[in-house]
């Protein structure tokens, strides 16, 4: 693992079989099968409609596969309610366009989940609220609106939000998509932070200088399914399949 | 700028071309006629009807003896108000200006020698409550008062019920006049509102069942005019209702209530939808995502949300079911304007002063109209920090 050798990858979280995914006659996903372990930084990349997006939101069941099987954390993925709780509860999601609630305020935003989830009183999640807003560098936004910041902050703010819930596993959906070029460094040094504090990541992104120094492993989607993976190296440097050097000529 | 720019503009503007100087013509014409008959009007009215005929305006056919019950609801409810306009934000002087005006005439109204002591008590209670609540809204106590009145203002309603009834209390059959219209309307919005929500969230349900019935529900009550419902209550109601507790002899304003509340809800639930549809599906899915269940997801992130954006659409509802309480008369109660027509009709000492009395009716629904138009201004202000 190239560079990377000094983090512990542990053992897989994530198991994934011929899921498959279809918008009425569009096949999004054509049979996924992957594997992603704990404390591993995953970046999916690939061209639009390959299927990115709707592959990570099938790990916390925003979109119901229709076949295959998703194991999360030892725990499969169907209409069993418990075990959809429990499967959101250990994985956080960051979205393109920020979804924050914009009627709450900013340190609302943060602590609604843990107090009415996991029933923390409020003065304790407010403190890990503190930490979280401390920690992607906008403590002094608590009391504000999410109208009332920046792009680059709000997208933060998501990501604290996630946070809040001490997930085991953090999604990130074009993060940096619906950002100013100005504000995209920003976001992502908080990314890179959490990636060097050991969190589980998969991320959809195309910014390649960001994947390149922190992800692990990289998935090549094109038509709703995987392509290529491999590191940087085995990908960018030497692909062997000829979609993978036709996207790789395209964007690089 | 000086004297000829002025007759320059003045003729500019009113008299430039053919066309805009035939539409100053006309609605000189007209504004000349209106101030004519208005003035024609004023010169000969004599408001003898209205101030003989006060009590029967405001409550009906409510014995004397009852009357300390609505003095003592109008105290309650002037000092919740006046303790409360504080709390959404600090009020402008416009704000002020616009509540003490409608205070005073509305106490005007009221005013006569045998209640001045009570009106003055009242207009006390409405200044004192204001000044106390100013300073507490500035000292640390504010949260905790703000809390008490929205306890208050719940229990309002029993308040005013058990205040209407308790001891022997006049049969509502006796409610009448202004206070019939504010009691129904008060009722009509306090049930339409949670119910109009609930038929709302059905109809957005995924669950087939729930969802047709309250489609089923919300289209059969808009379907028929509010009259045939009223009727359908006088003449249907009783036979559908179970005879114990002599439930199916229920009184005509409990009967007005449920047709109100049930004609409120459907146009509520309408307006709602309007809104939830409003709500963007990624906060939805970044509810789902925190693993919000679905009370919290509902109550605390779509619901609030949804009812912002239809706050002028959902006001509007309301002042238009207060202002169909008056259609209630098919019920043969004497609502205000029902008195407002009857006494120039029956009264042969008030033969040919319709047009007076009618006026104060039409006034008495105005203030409430306005005022309620101006709350839903000052709620959307107060709900508009962070939006988007």
């Amino acid at each position: 693992m190239q560079n990377k050798s000094k983090k512990q990858i542990g053992k897989e979280i994530i198991l994934t079989d011929k899921v498959t995914k279809s918008f009425g006659k569009f096949q999004a996903l054509r049979g996924i099968t992957s594997k992603i372990y704990e404390k591993e930084v995953v970046v999916i990349f690939g061209p639009s409609g390959s299927g990115k997006s709707t592959f990570i939101r099938t790990i916390n069941r925003l979109e119901p596969h229709d076949s295959g099987q998703i194991i999360v954390d030892g725990i499969e993925l169907n209409d069993d309610v418990k075990n959809l709780q429990h499967v959101r509860s250990n994985v956080g999601m960051v979205f393109q366009q920020f979804n924050l609630f914009p009627h709450l305020s900013v340190l609302r935003n943060i602590t609604i989940a843990p107090q009415k989830v996991k029933g923390l009183k409020r003065a304790d999640a407010e403190e890990i609220a503190m930490n979280l807003l401390q920690r992607v560098r906008i403590p002094e936004q608590a009391n504000k609106f999410p109208s009332q910041l920046s792009g680059g902050q709000q997208q933060r703010l998501a990501i604290a939000r996630a946070l809040a819930m001490e997930p085991k596993i953090m999604l990130f959906d074009e993060p940096t998509s619906a950002l100013d070029p100005e504000m995209i460094k920003e976001v992502l040094e908080v990314m890179t932070e959490l990636a060097e504090s050991g969190m589980t990541m998969i991320c959809v992104t195309h910014e390649m200088g960001f994947a390149k120094e922190v992800a692990d492993r990289f998935l090549f989607f094109d038509e709703g399914l995987i392509v290529e993976e491999g590191t940087w190296d085995q990908i960018f440097s030497n692909p062997k399949e000829e979609r993978t050097k036709l996207f790789l000529s395209q964007i690089l | 700028m000086n004297n000829n720019n002025s007759i320059k503009w003045f003729f500019g503007t009113f008299f430039g071309s053919v066309f805009n100087s035939i539409v100053t013509i006309l609605s000189a014409l007209i504004f000349l006629f209106l101030i004519n008959n208005i003035i024609g009007f004023i010169s000969t009215s004599e408001w003898e009807v209205v101030t003989v005929n006060r009590r029967l305006l405001l409550i009906g056919r409510m014995p004397a003896e009852h009357e300390w019950r609505i003095w003592s609801i109008l105290w309650i409810t002037s000092f919740l108000i006046f303790s409360s306009i504080n709390s959404w934000g600090s009020p402008s002087k416009r704000d002020l200006l616009f509540i003490s005006f409608i205070t005073l005439i509305i106490c005007l109204i009221f005013t006569t020698s045998s209640t001045i002591l009570y009106v003055v008590i009242s207009l006390i209670i409405c200044i004192v409550s204001y000044t106390v609540s100013y300073f507490i809204y500035k000292s640390s106590y504010q949260k905790y008062f703000q809390n008490s009145l929205k306890i208050l203002w719940i229990l309002l309603l029993p308040i005013i019920f058990a205040l209407l009834l308790i001891g022997d209390g006049p049969s509502p059959n006796l409610w009448g006049g202004f206070l019939l219209n504010i009691i129904l309307a008060f009722i009509a919005i306090s049930f339409g509102f949670p119910i109009g929500i609930m038929l709302a969230l059905g109809r957005a349900s995924s669950l087939p069942v729930i969802k047709i019935i309250c489609i089923i529900y919300i289209e059969t009550i808009r379907g028929a005019p509010l009259v045939a419902w009223l009727l359908l209550a006088w003449f249907v109601l009783p036979k559908f209702l179970p005879t114990f507790w002599g439930l199916n002899e229920i009184s005509v304003v409990i009967r007005a209530m449920i047709v109100l509340s049930a004609f409120t809800s459907a146009y509520t639930a309408e307006v709602i939808r309007g809104g939830l549809q409003s709500i963007p599906k990624g906060q939805i899915e970044a509810a789902d995502s925190l693993n919000l269940n679905y009370r919290t997801k509902i109550s605390l992130i779509i619901l609030p949300q949804a009812i912002r954006v239809v706050i002028p659409a959902l006001i509007s509802t309301f002042i238009g079911v207060f202002k169909d309480t008056s259609l209630v008369f098919i019920l043969a109660l004497t609502d205000l304007l029902q008195v407002g027509r009857i006494i120039p009709e029956q009264d042969p000492e008030f033969f040919g002063k319709a047009l007076e009395a009618l006026c104060v009716v039409a006034f008495l629904f105005w203030t409430v109209s306005i005022s309620l138009s101006n709350l839903s201004k000052k709620v959307e202000k107060s709900l508009g920090i962070g939006s988007r």
